[in-house]
């Protein structure tokens, strides 16, 4: 919910019940202003009545008015004092029953008693309540207005340095290898804010620049160790009085060596594709890099006599940065080369914008959705590193294709789309 | 033959030292940037493998100042970084050739033997050994003058043998330079075995002697005495 539909809905719901309040609190006292006003009117009409009796000669009866509403009677017995009482008298002309707010008096002069009688028709409950009903809703609706027109010009104005930064956090992206600003503003929380980003987008960016340096050196410290260990083992090979079993157990340590290598620059490599490392890029013609590629692992996997089908029916060319572009395709055929059987089949096809490769071979002994997973591997490929596959995924992820894979009729089938 | 060694890493460069002077050059060498900016204007070598990061500075500023100073030496820059940008760079400023960290000493040799031959256009140009003749130009193999019609990878792997002759060569090693750059995808070597077989069948059809001797577990000799 937006900020300020929000500040709306609390507006309504603190000025509802208040409103409320407000309403009977200004019932109650127009009532009360109302009744005091009919009754002083009364009373004054009392006192004039009185000042009539005065001048009776005789006692008599006086009909105010058509009905006995206003009346003045003398009476039998002697009382002196007045009250108020509020009843509801039939009023022909309207049809309905009135509110009539009543004062009886009695008065005592010349030794003859008189009950005056007065009343005035009030205003109906309903009626004042309606007006009142009618006056609240209209001020909610200049209030709705008001609080929306308020709130429109606060997103508009003072909240404005609030949604520039906002904006400017959602298109800061650390891979981009700049440092975002976030421009003073003249609001003193918002300039704390945006000093307070500043600082932690500085202190981000300085950390992961820190890492990505860490990783390539660390790496590259790797290397040279690597390097000496080849190097020596080269030169311990040359010696003349070696035993079986010292050959084989050189052997071992070889092996060991280039997978730690190529360990080594696997990792290296799947750090840079995540930092975008890759940056220049060059068109790439598929149907070339297949053919080239294609030589090579043929040459490679030569023993497994494998048959490979190429079904290229459309000419498709990428924006890449020609390493990734070999190692997207290279893996993949390497792989389909890699988890085939001897006499087993591949077929490579280019259509609708997709690179689709399919091997024969053993159903995967693990979950196919760990496949793309970094040191993933089928427990019968133990010289694997398990990485390959990762790589693919890594560029995929970073320059928007998408892979997929699939296992119909023992074949893997895995598709490569571009955009 | 003189070659100058710029490389700050102690006992790599007292291997490669070692083995370049038993392959029959003159070997010198330099651990920094001062020391080796020193030498490359004060002798001429015949070829300077340099390693990118030293002390003191970067080892393509010596590319550009062997430049500079219309040296004919062969460069082949060394570096641990194995980055694209570095290679680029380096091949772009004049370098012949670029070696990326770890590599056999065995690749070394043949790429030196390589980038000397290139470089040596008069005199013969033929890679004469007993009955073998190879004209690295057309890339074409002659036993007995009788010319040996070889794939692509036959050729590389007898020129790699000759190269590091009387050297053992493990498989790891002959299939990293079979395969270049997609090295580091493959973990089977047999492959090398097919071509090895090729290679020695259509040698010895032409009446050449059998030089390779195979290294139980571990590779492979080109043997001449």
């Amino acid at each position: 919910m937006k900020l300020t539909t929000k500040t709306i809905i609390y507006y309504l719901l603190i000025s509802l019940p208040l409103l409320l309040i407000a309403g009977l609190f200004s019932y109650y006292l127009i009532c009360s202003e109302l009744k005091d006003g009919t009754d002083e009117a009364l009373f004054k009409e009392k006192i004039n009545c009185e000042k009539q009796i005065q001048l009776f000669n005789q006692p008599k009866t006086i009909y105010l008015s058509l009905d006995s509403l206003l009346s003045i009677k003398p009476i039998a017995f002697t009382k002196n004092n007045y009250f108020y009482i509020d009843t509801l008298i039939y009023d022909k002309l309207e049809g309905e029953q009135l509110n009539y707010r009543v004062l009886k008096s009695f008065y005592t002069t010349k030794n003859q008693s008189y009950l005056i009688t007065l009343s005035k028709p009030t205003l109906e409950d309903d009626e004042l309540m309606e007006g009142l009903y009618s006056a609240f809703a209209l001020i909610i609706v200049f209030l709705l207005i008001a609080f929306f027109v308020v709130n429109w010009f606060i997103a508009k104005t003072l909240w404005k340095p609030f949604y520039t930064t906002l904006q400017q956090l959602n298109n800061y992206d650390l891979k981009d290898n700049a440092l975002t600003n976030f421009k003073n503003a003249s609001t003193k929380e918002f300039q704390q804010l945006n000093v307070a980003l500043n600082k932690m987008t500085e202190k981000i960016y300085l950390d992961y620049a820190q890492q990505k340096q860490f990783t390539e050196n660390a790496s590259h410290e790797m290397q040279t160790p690597l390097a000496i260990i080849k190097i020596a083992l080269d030169n311990l090979f040359q010696s003349p009085n070696l035993k079986e079993e010292e050959l084989l157990i050189l052997q071992n340590i070889e092996t060991a060596t280039n997978k730690l290598s190529q360990l080594n620059k696997a990792l290296l490599l799947l750090t840079k594709i995540e930092n975008n490392q890759f940056n220049t890029s060059q068109k790439i013609n598929l149907n070339t890099l297949i053919a080239s590629l294609i030589n090579d692992y043929q040459l490679i996997y030569e023993a497994k006599n494998v048959s490979l089908s190429l079904l290229l029916n459309q000419e498709i060319t990428i924006q890449l940065n020609p390493i990734l572009a070999e190692l997207l395709i290279g893996n993949l055929i390497n792989n389909a080369y890699k988890h085939n059987m001897v006499n087993g089949t591949i077929e490579i096809k280019l259509e609708n914008n997709s690179f689709i490769i399919s091997n024969s071979g053993n159903e995967l002994s693990f979950n196919k959705n760990d496949l793309f997973k970094r040191f993933k591997k089928d427990d019968t490929s133990k010289d694997s590193l398990g990485l390959g596959l990762a790589i693919v995924k890594s560029i995929t992820d970073n320059y928007n294709y998408t892979i997929s894979y699939t296992d119909t009729n023992s074949q893997h089938i895995f598709t490569l789309k571009f955009n | 033959m003189k070659i100058l060694l710029i490389e700050d890493e102690p006992d790599l460069r007292k291997a490669i030292k070692l083995f370049l002077h038993n392959e029959g050059y003159t070997i010198e060498s330099a651990d920094d940037y001062v020391k080796a900016f020193e030498k490359i204007n004060n002798y001429n070598y015949d070829c300077i493998l340099v390693d990118v990061t030293l002390p003191k500075g970067n080892g393509l500023d010596i590319v550009k100042q062997l430049k500079a100073n219309n040296s004919k030496a062969g460069i082949i820059i060394i570096s641990a970084k194995n980055s694209l940008d570095d290679k680029i760079e380096g091949l772009d400023i004049g370098a012949d050739d670029y070696l990326p960290k770890p590599f056999h000493l065995s690749e070394l040799n043949a790429r030196i033997k390589s980038l000397i031959r290139r470089r040596n256009f008069d005199g013969n140009k033929n890679i004469v050994l007993n009955e073998i003749s190879i004209n690295p130009e057309n890339r074409s193999v002659s036993v007995n003058n009788e010319e040996v019609i070889l794939t692509s990878k036959e050729y590389d792997l007898l020129l790699y043998f000759i190269s590091n002759k009387n050297r053992v060569l493990s498989k790891a090693n002959i299939a990293e330079h079979l395969v270049g750059d997609h090295a580091d995808q493959i973990d089977n070597h047999d492959f090398i075995y097919t071509h090895l077989k090729n290679l020695r069948k259509k040698l010895i059809e032409k009446g050449c002697a059998d030089y390779v001797q195979t290294i139980y577990g571990i590779g492979y000799n080109f043997k001449i005495s």
